[in-house]
C-alpha cells in the first residue's frame, strides 16, 4: 500500500526508526509493552497477543518520544475499548510514569487507583464492589445479601403486601394470560430476514435453480426455493418485585410465562433487596397458580428495592451463563432505588458489554410528565439501549420488535 | 506529534475534516500498517465522513457497504446474472460440448461484482472500502467479512479463488447496536470517536458550513456543548450541530437569542423527552451559555 500512503515515514516498518527510546533497544520496549498489556490484563481489559504485536507494529510507525502520540496509538493498536480508558490511562501512567516530557497525566476518572499490591485474583468487578461495601461501611457484600434483619422486606407491612399480590381477580389474569399467550406465539416464530434454502419456501432461489437446471441441460425443471430463518430470541429478565413495582412485575411475569410455553429461552430473576433466580419455580401449570406459587416462595416479594447490589450479585453470577452476544436483557424497574448508584452503573456496564441490548423498562413512563428523574434511572441511562414504558399491555406489544429486531 | 501525522491533519483540514490527534494517529497506522480501521462512536460524529475524506485524501473511489440484518454474500460480494447465464443457454440449446458451456456462463462476463468483490479488484488502484454499519449485519456475515479482511481473497466455488490485486483500506463503522466479535476487533485497529471540544467543534462548523460568523459558530457550539452535559436521550452529535448552524445561516440570525433557539431545538433535540425536558427557564439557560446576553 504504498501507494496509499503518500506520507509514509521514513522510519519504515522495521522498528528501528529514529524515536529516541530505540536507541536503547527495542527489546527493552517490547518488555514494557508485555509488562503493560498484562497489568491491562489483570484489570478485565481482554488484551490478546495480537493486539500486543499490532501494538509493537503501531510504535514503529510513530514518535515515541511524543507521550501523548504513544498513549493515543496504543488505545488505537491495543484497540481499547472506550469505557476500559479510564483504566487504560491509569495504567499507563504508571507504567510510563518515569517518563520525560510530554503532558501532564491526564485523570483518571474514578477508578481506583490502586494499582500495586493488589494482585488478587479475585474478579475486578467483585473486588471493587468489596471495596465500595466496605467504604460504605456495610461490611462484606455477599454478608449483605444473607443478612435479612435490616431489610424492610421482613417487615409486617411486606406481609401485608404479600398479601395484596393476589388481590388481581383470576379472570382478570385469565383474560391477560390468553392476550399475552397470542404475544408470546408471534415471537416464538419470528422470522430472521436472512434467507435459507428452503423445500417450500416462498421465495426463489435462481442462483439453486440455475446451478441445478445444468444437470438438465439448462432446462429449469422445477424452482429450488428458500425462505427466511427462523430465529429464537434469547431473553434474560430481571424483574423488580418491590412493592413500588407490584402491579407491574406481575404483568411482565405473566409475560415471560407465555414465552416459556412457546418455547423461548428465558432466564427469569427476581429482584428487592435480594436476587434470586425464577426460573425453577416457573416450570409449568397455569399462570394463577404460578405467580401464587412464585409470592409464596420468593423472600422478600414486594418489599424494598436495591438495584445496584442485585443487578452486581446477577453480573457476577450469573452473567457468563446465561447471558450471550444474541440475548436481550429485560429490566423491569420504577428506578426507585435506595441503594448506590455506582453499583448500578457498575453493574449495567458489565451486563451491557455481553449482551446484545439491554432495554429497561419503566412502567413509571407511562405517565405523560415522565422525566426520567429517579436517582437509579439517572444514572441508569446512559448505560441502558432502549428505555420503554411497560405500564399496560400495549406497551407490552410495542416491546415486541425490540425484542426481535 | 510525528510529522507524518501532523501531515494528515493537515491535508484532512484541507478537505473539511478537522480531525484530532487521535483519529490523524489512527488513519496513519491504519495506512501504514495496512490494517482495517473499526471506528466507533456515538451517532453522529463524522465516522462515515471519514470514509469520505479518505477517499478523497487519497484520490480514489469510495466504494460502500451499508449493511443491514440479513445482508448475504449475494448482495455484499457476487452474483451471477442470471437473465444472461439463461439467454447464453438457450442459444446454444442445439448442443455442444456441456463443459465448455459451463466454463462461458460461470466466466467472469456472467459475474455482477458487488461491493467487496470490487473493491478488491478495481483496476486502477486500491479504493477506500467504507463498511458502514458493521454492527448491524449478522454474525454470520461478520465471520465472512473477517475472513475477507484476513486473506483479501474470496472462493466463488464456480470460478475459484480470485485474490485481491491491491488491499482497499478499509474503514468499518459501529454504533454499537451490538457488541461486535472479538475476533473482528482483533483484526483491526480501533478506533473511538469523541465528541470534539470546544476548539475543534468550532472548526468544524466554520469549515463546513459557508457563511457562519465566528461568534455564532461559538455560540453554537457553546449551547450544543452545555447540552451533552445534560442527561439527554440522545446527545446532539457533531451531524446535529451542522444542521442547526445551517439552519440558523438559512434563517439569516447572525446570533442566537431566546426566540431563534425555541424555534430551531428541533434541529438539535431529536427525542421527544428531550425536548419537553427544556423549558422556557432552561431555554434562558442555554442563551446564556451561549454568551449571547
Amino acid at each position: 500500500m504504498t501507494r496509499m500512503a503518500p506520507r509514509r515515514g521514513t522510519a519504515g516498518t522495521d522498528g528501528r526508526g529514529p524515536g529516541r527510546g530505540r536507541e536503547r533497544g527495542g527489546a527493552d520496549l517490547l518488555v514494557h509493552l508485555a509488562r503493560f498489556a498484562s497489568q491491562l490484563r489483570l484489570h478485565g481489559v481482554a488484551v490478546g497477543l495480537r493486539d500486543e504485536i499490532d501494538a509493537a507494529s503501531a510504535l514503529g510507525h510513530i514518535d515515541i518520544a511524543d507521550r501523548e502520540e504513544v498513549r493515543i496509538s496504543l488505545r488505537i493498536a491495543l484497540k481499547v475499548p472506550r469505557r476500559s480508558w479510564d483504566v487504560f490511562d491509569t495504567a499507563f501512567d504508571e507504567m510510563w510514569r518515569a517518563a520525560p516530557g510530554g503532558p501532564p497525566r491526564r485523570d483518571g476518572r474514578g477508578l481506583p487507583r490502586r494499582w500495586r499490591g493488589e494482585r488478587s485474583a479475585v474478579p475486578p468487578l467483585l473486588r471493587i464492589r468489596r471495596q465500595m461495601a466496605a467504604a460504605s461501611g456495610g461490611g462484606d457484600a455477599d454478608e449483605d445479601e444473607d443478612a435479612g434483619s435490616g431489610c424492610p422486606g421482613y417487615s409486617p407491612r411486606a406481609l401485608l403486601r404479600q398479601k395484596a399480590f393476589d388481590v388481581c381477580t383470576e379472570e382478570d389474569l385469565l383474560a391477560m394470560e390468553r392476550f399475552l399467550q397470542r404475544l408470546a406465539r408471534r415471537i416464538a416464530v419470528r422470522r430472521s430476514r436472512r434467507l435459507v434454502p428452503s423445500r417450500n419456501g416462498r421465495l426463489a432461489d435462481f442462483r439453486r435453480s440455475f446451478r441445478n437446471s445444468l444437470a438438465h441441460g439448462g432446462e429449469w425443471i422445477d424452482l429450488a426455493r428458500r425462505e427466511r430463518a427462523v430465529e429464537h430470541p434469547r431473553l434474560v429478565v430481571l424483574c423488580d418485585t418491590s412493592g413500588s413495582m407490584d402491579a407491574y412485575s406481575r404483568f411482565l411475569l405473566a409475560f415471560v410465562l407465555s414465552l416459556r410455553s412457546m418455547g423461548s429461552r428465558v432466564a427469569t430473576f427476581a429482584f428487592n433487596t435480594s436476587l434470586t433466580r425464577l426460573t425453577p419455580w416457573i416450570t409449568g401449570g397455569n399462570l394463577v397458580a404460578t405467580l401464587a406459587r412464585l409470592a409464596r416462595n420468593v423472600e422478600d416479594w414486594s418489599g424494598g428495592t436495591r438495584i445496584g447490589e442485585c443487578l452486581l450479585a446477577f453480573a457476577d453470577e450469573h452473567l457468563r451463563s446465561t447471558v450471550r452476544h444474541d440475548t436481550t436483557v429485560l429490566i423491569l424497574s420504577d428506578g426507585l432505588d435506595r441503594g448506590d448508584p455506582a453499583l448500578l452503573e457498575m453493574a449495567l456496564l458489565a451486563i451491557r458489554r455481553r449482551a446484545r441490548q439491554v432495554v429497561w423498562l419503566n412502567p413509571l413512563m407511562g405517565d405523560p410528565r415522565f422525566s426520567p428523574e429517579a436517582r437509579g434511572m439517572r444514572t441508569a441511562l446512559p448505560h441502558v439501549d432502549r428505555l420503554v414504558p411497560a405500564h399496560d399491555l400495549e406497551s407490552l406489544e410495542a416491546l415486541l420488535p425490540l425484542l426481535t429486531g | 506529534m510525528r510529522p507524518e501525522v501532523r501531515g494528515l491533519q493537515d491535508a484532512m483540514r484541507q478537505r473539511n475534516y478537522i480531525a484530532d490527534a487521535p483519529i490523524a494517529t489512527a488513519v496513519h497506522l491504519a495506512l501504514s500498517m495496512e490494517k482495517p480501521l473499526l471506528v466507533e462512536g456515538d451517532a453522529g460524529v463524522g465516522k462515515t465522513e471519514l470514509a469520505n475524506t479518505m477517499a478523497a485524501l487519497l484520490d480514489t473511489e469510495l466504494i460502500r457497504l451499508q449493511c443491514y440484518e440479513g445482508l448475504d454474500t449475494h448482495t455484499a460480494l457476487y452474483e451471477w446474472n442470471y437473465q444472461k447465464q439463461l439467454l447464453r443457454l438457450r442459444m446454444s440449446a442445439d448442443g455442444g460440448a456441456p463443459e465448455a458451456l459451463e466454463d462461458i456462463i460461470f466466466g467472469r462476463d456472467y459475474l455482477l461484482e458487488r461491493p467487496l468483490l470490487r473493491a478488491i479488484t478495481r483496476t486502477g488502484g486500491a479504493p477506500v472500502l467504507l463498511v458502514d454499519e458493521i454492527d448491524r449485519s449478522d454474525e454470520a456475515f461478520e465471520a465472512f467479512l473477517l475472513e475477507l479482511l484476513s486473506d483479501f481473497q474470496v472462493t466463488i466455488p464456480e470460478l475459484g479463488t480470485i485474490r485481491a490485486t491491491h488491499r482497499p483500506m478499509v474503514i468499518l463503522t459501529s454504533n454499537r447496536t451490538r457488541e461486535l466479535g472479538d475476533a473482528l476487533r482483533r483484526r483491526c485497529l480501533y478506533l473511538y470517536v469523541e465528541h470534539p471540544d470546544f476548539v475543534r467543534e468550532v472548526e468544524i462548523i466554520r469549515a463546513r458550513v459557508p457563511g457562519v460568523s465566528a461568534s455564532l459558530a461559538r455560540q453554537i457550539t457553546r449551547v450544543v456543548h452545555e447540552l451533552r452535559e445534560w442527561r439527554l436521550m440522545k446527545p446532539p452529535g457533531v451531524a446535529e450541530t451542522l444542521d442547526w448552524a445551517r439552519a440558523l445561516v438559512t434563517l439569516h440570525q447572525d446570533r442566537l437569542d431566546a426566540d431563534s433557539l425555541k424555534e430551531t431545538l428541533g434541529c438539535i433535540l431529536k427525542d421527544r423527552h428531550d425536548i419537553r425536558e427544556v423549558s422556557p427557564d432552561e431555554i434562558d439557560t442555554l442563551v446564556d451559555a451561549s454568551g449571547a446576553a
